[in-house]
Formats: C-alpha cells, structure tokens, sequence
C-alpha cells in the first residue's frame, strides 16, 4: 500500500484517503511513541536548566585567578601613571603619588576581581551538582 | 632552520604585498599574514554556518547539526548566564564566540597564524565587550547604571570602594584578554619548543636520534590538549561576556 508521493497528490478525495490512512490505520507503536515522548519530557526540562555545564579544571580556575588578579594591579597601575601624565600636562607635579595610590587601589580591585571569580565558580559546581542530581543522563552535546 | 620558538607569532606583510595597502595620518596599514588569517577565518565561518543550514532538513546532515548544536550550545549558554531578556545578545556572543574559536581552531593548523595571540587582537576583543556593556548599561538604566560601582557598605567605607569598584570595572577588559592570549601563546609556544627538541635530538645522530621519537609522541598530546584550550578558551570569552552583560543588564539583582 505504498504510493510515490507524486500519485498521492493528484485527487482530493485520494489525499483525504491517505491522510486517514496514515494517521488512523497505521497508527505508530504505542512503545515509540511513549519513548519519544519520555525523551521530549526530557529534553524541556534540560533546556529549562539550560545546559549543564562542567565545572572548571583546577588548572583553569587557577589560570583565571592569576589573570584576574594580575589585571587588577597592571589596570590599577596603569590608571594611575596615565592621570599622573594627565596632571603632568596640566602642569600638576604629582608625578609618583596618584601611579602610587592607584597602584594600591588597583591591587585592591584584583583581589576583588578575584574574590568575585572565585563567588562565580562556585555558583557554577554548585549548579551543576543540582543538575547532577536531577537528571542524570545526558544527551549529546 | 628557524628554531626560534616565538618565531611564528611575527606579524609581517604576506607575500607580494610588501608595500602598504594605504596611509591613515602617516602610518602605513599592510595587509599582514593576521589580518590575512582573520579574512579567512571570517569568510570560512560565515559560508560554513549558511551553507550548513541550507537544505533545512528535518533529520540533519553532519554539518547541519554542527551549526545546530553551536547555536543550541551558544543559546544555552546565554540563557543561564543572563536569562531571557540576554538573547536579544545572541547575535553578538554568537559571533564573537564563532570568531574566536575558529580563530583558535585555524591557529591549530601547522604553518598557519594564530590571530588569538595578539594581545592587539585580543585586547580589541575585549574592549568592544566592555563598550557594549557600557552603552546597554546606559541606555537600559541611564545614570542608575552608575549604580553598579556602589556596593552596600556604610558611607566611610564607600569613598574607598567605589574607586575599588570602578577600577575593578575598568580591568576587566584586560584580563578577559590576556586570558585568551597567554594561553594561547604558552600553547604554542611549548608546541614550537618541543618541535625544536624533535628536531635537535633528530640531528644529533646514534641513540639519540632514536630518542627524538619521545617528543614526538609528547607533542601529540600537547596538540590533543591544545585543541581542548583552543575550545575552552572561546567558551570562557563567550561566557564571561555573558556574565558582564547580565550585570548591565540586571545591575545588582544576584549579589
């Protein structure tokens, strides 16, 4: 009972047929459809945690750690030797003290920087434990 | 043979266009072997992802699930990074992240030029995540966005932490940055130092020749490890953008 689709297009009454034929007559397995149901479930409720994500590899937390707080001090420093060139032409001598205090400020900010990565790092193996526990297959991706 | 192992990250005119394409304020711009691998980049990215979704079929070739699963992959990610209103980003994140990894990916290629170890490159990267973030801060909280650099703390406290907290902000450009280069220089730097082991203990002659064998095996391990950085760094650029836009966009709400 299998026509070319090409034949199946020609009459009204012939689509209508096929229509009633595919979906009622043939209906799919019970077992299929229940399965493909199960993995659509699961598939909503994943993309409702969105996707899980694996926690970083100590060598990375590291690396961000050190770049994190090395940016604080380099910026901070920077800041400061670049107002001190500012207020240079303008004709402020402030030379070393604003490079000085920002550098202060800037080591400040790194460890801040770093303290802020460490919070985010946590919050993101915290969360893939809890998707851990929920579910614990995973597919693809 | 060059044995220099910093030798590959020189930026220099491709062959046959020494002279500079044109002049802006008396500086010379050429076309440089960077700037050559960024077109390519570009150019092999763009027709990959279009031409992959072409035949729009319901069962997907390989290719098509390839650019179905970076999309899905990318959307995710904005999703739990910044929640709904984030994938109005998408676009964005979408490219860079498309950008750098393929960056990352073609530096992998023997012979060819790694565009994510410019700190330039990188550097500008950054910069134009940080500025978008400003202007989305801005245009979304007008002069509240100001808020941001204003933790709770008592007022004593404050004349020194918001200073703390703008330059905090203000870094943040240049770690996303060198994140991204050194890793992506120290990689291919140890490659290039091993390769120059191979070929030493390779040239020494007897047993030692033999030996040479060990690096060799070792440098495959540290490609394999490579190609993991070269996708980790771009999901830690993509993520991280995420996260900073969340903050313009939703200011204090998960501190």
């Amino acid at each position: 009972m299998v026509r070319p689709p090409s034949e199946r297009r020609e009459g009204r009454f012939c689509a209508v047929f096929w229509d009633f034929w595919e979906t009622v007559l043939t209906a799919p397995d019970p077992d299929r459809l229940n399965d493909l149901g199960k993995r659509l479930d699961d598939f909503q409720t994943k993309h409702a945690a969105g996707p899980r994500r694996q926690a970083p590899s100590q060598s990375q937390i590291g690396f961000r750690f050190a770049t994190e707080l090395f940016a604080g001090v380099v910026g901070g420093g920077g800041i400061g030797w670049g107002l001190d060139w500012l207020c240079g032409n303008f004709g402020f001598h402030t030379k070393p003290v604003l490079m000085i205090v920002f550098f202060v400020l800037g080591t400040a900010a790194g460890i801040r920087n770093v303290m802020r990565a460490a919070h985010e790092i946590n919050t993101e193996i915290a969360r893939g434990r809890a998707s851990d526990d929920g579910n614990g297959k995973e597919t693809g991706s | 043979m060059n044995l220099n192992p910093m030798e590959q990250f020189a930026v220099k005119p491709i062959l046959g266009l020494d002279k500079p394409l044109l002049q802006i304020g008396g500086h010379p711009i050429y076309f440089t072997n960077q700037a050559l691998l960024m077109v390519i980049v570009a150019v092999v990215s763009s027709l990959f992802l279009t031409l992959a979704v072409k035949p729009n079929r319901l069962v997907p070739t390989r290719s098509q699930s390839m650019a179905e699963m970076s999309y899905e992959f990318v959307a995710g990610m904005i999703h739990t990074a910044t929640g709904e209103d984030g994938l109005k980003f998408f676009p964005f994140v979408f490219t860079l992240f498309i950008f750098v990894l393929c960056c990352n990916f073609f530096g992998m290629v023997p012979g060819s030029f790694t565009v994510t170890s410019q700190i330039a490159v990188t550097f500008a990267l950054a910069a134009l995540v940080i500025g978008l973030v400003i202007v989305i801060g801005f245009m979304k909280h007008g002069i509240g966005f100001l808020k941001l650099f204003v933790p709770h703390a008592p007022w004593y406290l404050l004349i020194l932490l918001i200073p703390i907290e703008v330059i905090s902000f203000l870094t943040r450009p240049i770690s996303l940055s060198v994140r991204l280069f050194a890793n992506m220089l120290a990689g291919h730097t140890m490659l290039a130092v091993f390769g120059g082991f191979v070929v030493a203990l390779g040239s020494a002659g007897g047993i030692l020749s033999a030996l040479s064998i060990a690096p060799m095996l070792l440098i495959v391990a540290i490609m394999l490890l490579e190609l993991l950085v070269a996708f980790l760094q771009a999901y830690v650029f993509a993520i991280l953008t995420c996260i900073y836009l969340n903050e313009a966009l939703h200011l204090h709400d998960n501190h």
